[in-house]
């Protein structure tokens, strides 16, 4: 075929809409652009731009000789070695402990979850009242409920006597200032951002399926492992995502129910390095160093569960 | 209703043994919190039989499927299989499989992992084999490694017969399977399903609330209404001998009309209706004395114009006013109003003769072996459909 067929054959196909659609159309386009542009002037201004004022914070140098919290911009490389070498195994308790409060939120969450979405179907009363008393207590502070956690574990509280009284805790234990209160804490504030997705899901769940399931000879638990499950499954995926990421992060729980020796978590040392040691460029590294690793982790994640099948 | 016509065979005769057993259902009653969906059901289906449950909506019909699967505890009574009792066994432990009315398929897992679910549950060892062999029966290997979401309703609704075929149940129960698919389809699944029936020898219970697809199929048809079942047999049984108004009404259509029995006159009886007399043989009536209500199908009837010369009428009678003559091709229905019977509906074959125009005046005969004697206490309307 020869260029300008070519060309005559795609002016055709443009002349097969009318001038009015065209502007329609170009219309359209700008009108959608316009519309995304407060949400990416937003990302611009409070998401892009902060991350590059850290990225090159975390590169700024200490001059000889000078203040307190005076820097000026550079490119040292060895505030990341630095602040890794010194700091790794507390990243790596964050982690652990965001991993234990995420799997025991899930353990929590998921039979709440499908208590109210599943079996409470067509009670719609008892499933509201269910529902907003789950929901509630998040309404008050998140300070003061963790504050609350400090009673409940106290060494006078009956948790603590009683687990005295069987035995499972010696006679001189406690429960405050220990790596397992800093994880109740966890699990508990984060408790409402696994249940949601999870809700979510098992409230679309098909109980003919369930029904099916069991006709052909799956028992309860079964029918559990092989239907309800997978089908719960991008629930329990963004549940998973939403608790971990901001408890591997999270400070003020490891700040109010930990101790100074083994329960500091990584949000903590970022925030005493800004403001207590004023160590900018050191907390700058840190937290991008959070960042890439949270990234990784999420990504080995994604890929490993977060088949095409679940979205 | 040309649907019994060609049925002859369908007599009751339980097709071969094959590895179904007995289900019988003694006294089942199932009562929920407001009402009572079934009654004091007793059902005795034959190992091998294809049996229709025929109803309208809130008969029972669903709800009887559902306790013999298991889905359903029955308040009273019991169900059991070949001799065992199955009353109070939870679903995944019945010998019993069910087609559900929304095909049910597991959207996760591919067609195949679909099929050969119930016999991975089982450890049979062979269950890929068995399944891939499901999907051949119902046409369907090409798409084995597809997900349920990919296939059209018709696609998915074979997929669904198959999963519970793959298992040789001792009893397949059907709720309604054809029910989301186009008219076409659905012929040709009927069709389908009433050779697979054939091929496996399987106990089949097949709900519906469409009585040519109950007919066409089924060996045995049990018509329920309100819980109970009123009338069970061949579907040519029931089409021709109703034994309620409901039946009547509710398997094709049936002209009911009450009168007084008049005279005995030996197998038959005589009854007045509005005036006329009609002779009905007494095996062919619930009541042989006093009031009853007399009824005929609308196709046994002949019709022609009032005193038309050499027309040659049988021995029942009726005389009435055309008030609708509806043209349909192959033959022209009547709406005719009898004086003190009420409105009788009946039509002619088209063999090229002149169809009687609204307003005429005809004269309606059926030969007395082709009426039907009920109770007094049945309500006409019973059982009547919309279409």
């Amino acid at each position: 075929m020869s260029a300008p067929a070519k060309e005559a054959r795609a002016v055709e196909k443009v002349d097969l809409r009318s001038p009015e659609e065209i502007r329609a159309e170009k219309k359209k386009g700008r009108m959608g652009a316009w519309l995304i542009l407060p949400g990416m002037l937003y990302m611009a201004l409070f998401f892009a731009a902060p991350v590059v004022v850290l990225l090159s914070m975390s590169l700024f140098v200490k001059p000889e000789g000078a203040e307190l919290g005076e820097f000026v911009p550079g490119w040292n490389f060895g505030t990341y070695a630095e602040v890794w070498n010194r700091y790794w195994p507390v990243l790596l308790r964050s982690f652990v402990f965001a991993l234990i409060a995420t799997v025991a939120a899930l353990i929590i969450a998921f039979p709440m979850a499908y208590l109210v979405a599943v079996r409470l179907r067509g009670k719609p009363l008892l499933k509201g009242i269910l529902l907003v008393l789950l929901i509630a207590p998040f309404f008050s502070s998140f300070i003061l409920r963790t504050q609350a956690w400090k009673q409940i574990l106290a060494d006078e509280g009956w948790i603590v006597q009683t687990l005295k009284a069987v035995a499972i805790l010696p006679a001189d234990g406690s429960l405050t200032a220990t790596p397992f209160a800093v994880i109740c804490g966890l699990t508990y504030n984060f408790l409402p951002f696994m249940m949601l997705p999870i809700y979510a899901s098992l409230e679309r769940l098909d109980t003919r399926l369930l029904e099916a399931s069991g006709d052909l000879y799956a028992s309860p638990a079964q029918t559990f492992m092989k239907v309800t499950l997978p089908q719960s499954m991008p629930g329990v995926f963004a549940g998973t995502l939403l608790t971990f990421i901001p408890a591997a992060g999270d400070y003020v729980n490891a700040a109010i129910l930990g101790n100074n020796r083994d329960t500091s978590m990584i949000g903590q040392v970022i925030d005493s390095r800004f403001f207590k040691v004023i160590d900018y460029p050191g907390a700058a590294a840190l937290s991008f160093i959070l960042m890439v690793c949270i990234l990784i982790l999420v990504l080995i994640y994604i890929r490993r569960f977060g088949t095409k099948d679940l979205f | 209703m040309s649907t019994t016509a060609t049925h002859e065979s369908s007599e009751f005769s339980p097709v071969s043994a094959g590895s179904g057993a007995d289900l019988v259902l003694s006294g089942i009653s199932k009562h929920f919190a407001d009402f009572t969906a079934v009654q004091e059901m007793d059902l005795s289906i034959p190992s091998g039989t294809f049996i229709a449950l025929l109803g309208p909506s809130g008969c029972g019909k669903t709800t009887t499927l559902r306790m013999i699967a298991g889905l359903e505890a029955p308040t009273s009574g019991t169900i059991t299989i070949g001799g065992e009792d199955m009353t109070r066994l939870p679903s995944h432990k019945r010998p019993v499989n069910t087609v559900f009315q929304s095909y049910a398929l597991f959207p996760h897992m591919s067609i195949l992992d679909n099929v050969a679910f119930g016999l991975k549950q089982k450890r049979d060892k062979d269950a890929i084999a068995k399944a891939k062999a499901g999907l051949e029966m119902v046409e369907l290997s090409h798409l084995a490694s597809r997900k349920p979401a990919q296939l059209s309703g018709g696609q998915q609704q074979r997929v669904a017969l198959a999963r519970a075929l793959v298992n040789r149940p001792r009893v397949l129960l059907l709720d309604e399977p054809l029910g989301a698919l186009d008219m076409k389809l659905r012929r040709q699944m009927q069709v389908e399903l009433k050779k697979i029936q054939m091929e496996v020898g399987l106990t089949f219970i097949h709900v519906t609330h469409d009585q040519e697809e109950a007919m066409t199929m089924a060996d045995v048809v049990a018509v329920m209404n309100q819980g109970r079942i009123e009338q069970m047999g061949s579907p040519r049984e029931l089409y021709e001998l109703p034994r309620t108004a409901f039946v009547a009404n509710f398997l094709g259509k049936s002209n009911l009309m009450e009168g007084a029995v008049v005279a005995d006159a030996g197998p038959a009886i005589v009854v007045d209706v509005a005036g006329q007399r009609f002779e009905l043989l007494k095996e062919r009536a619930v009541a042989t004395e006093g009031k009853i209500v007399v009824g005929v199908r609308p196709e046994k009837m002949r019709i022609a114009e009032l005193d038309k010369p050499g027309f040659e009428h049988a021995g029942n009678q009726l005389v009435g006013t055309v008030t609708d003559a509806s043209f349909t091709g192959v033959s022209t229905e009547y709406l005719v109003d009898v004086p003190g019977v009420g409105t009788v509906g009946t039509f002619t074959q088209n063999l090229g003769q002149d169809p009687a125009r609204p307003g005429d005046k005809v004269r309606m005969s059926w030969e007395p072996e082709y009426t039907f004697g009920l109770g007094a206490d049945e309500d006409l309307e019973a059982g009547v459909q919309a279409s």
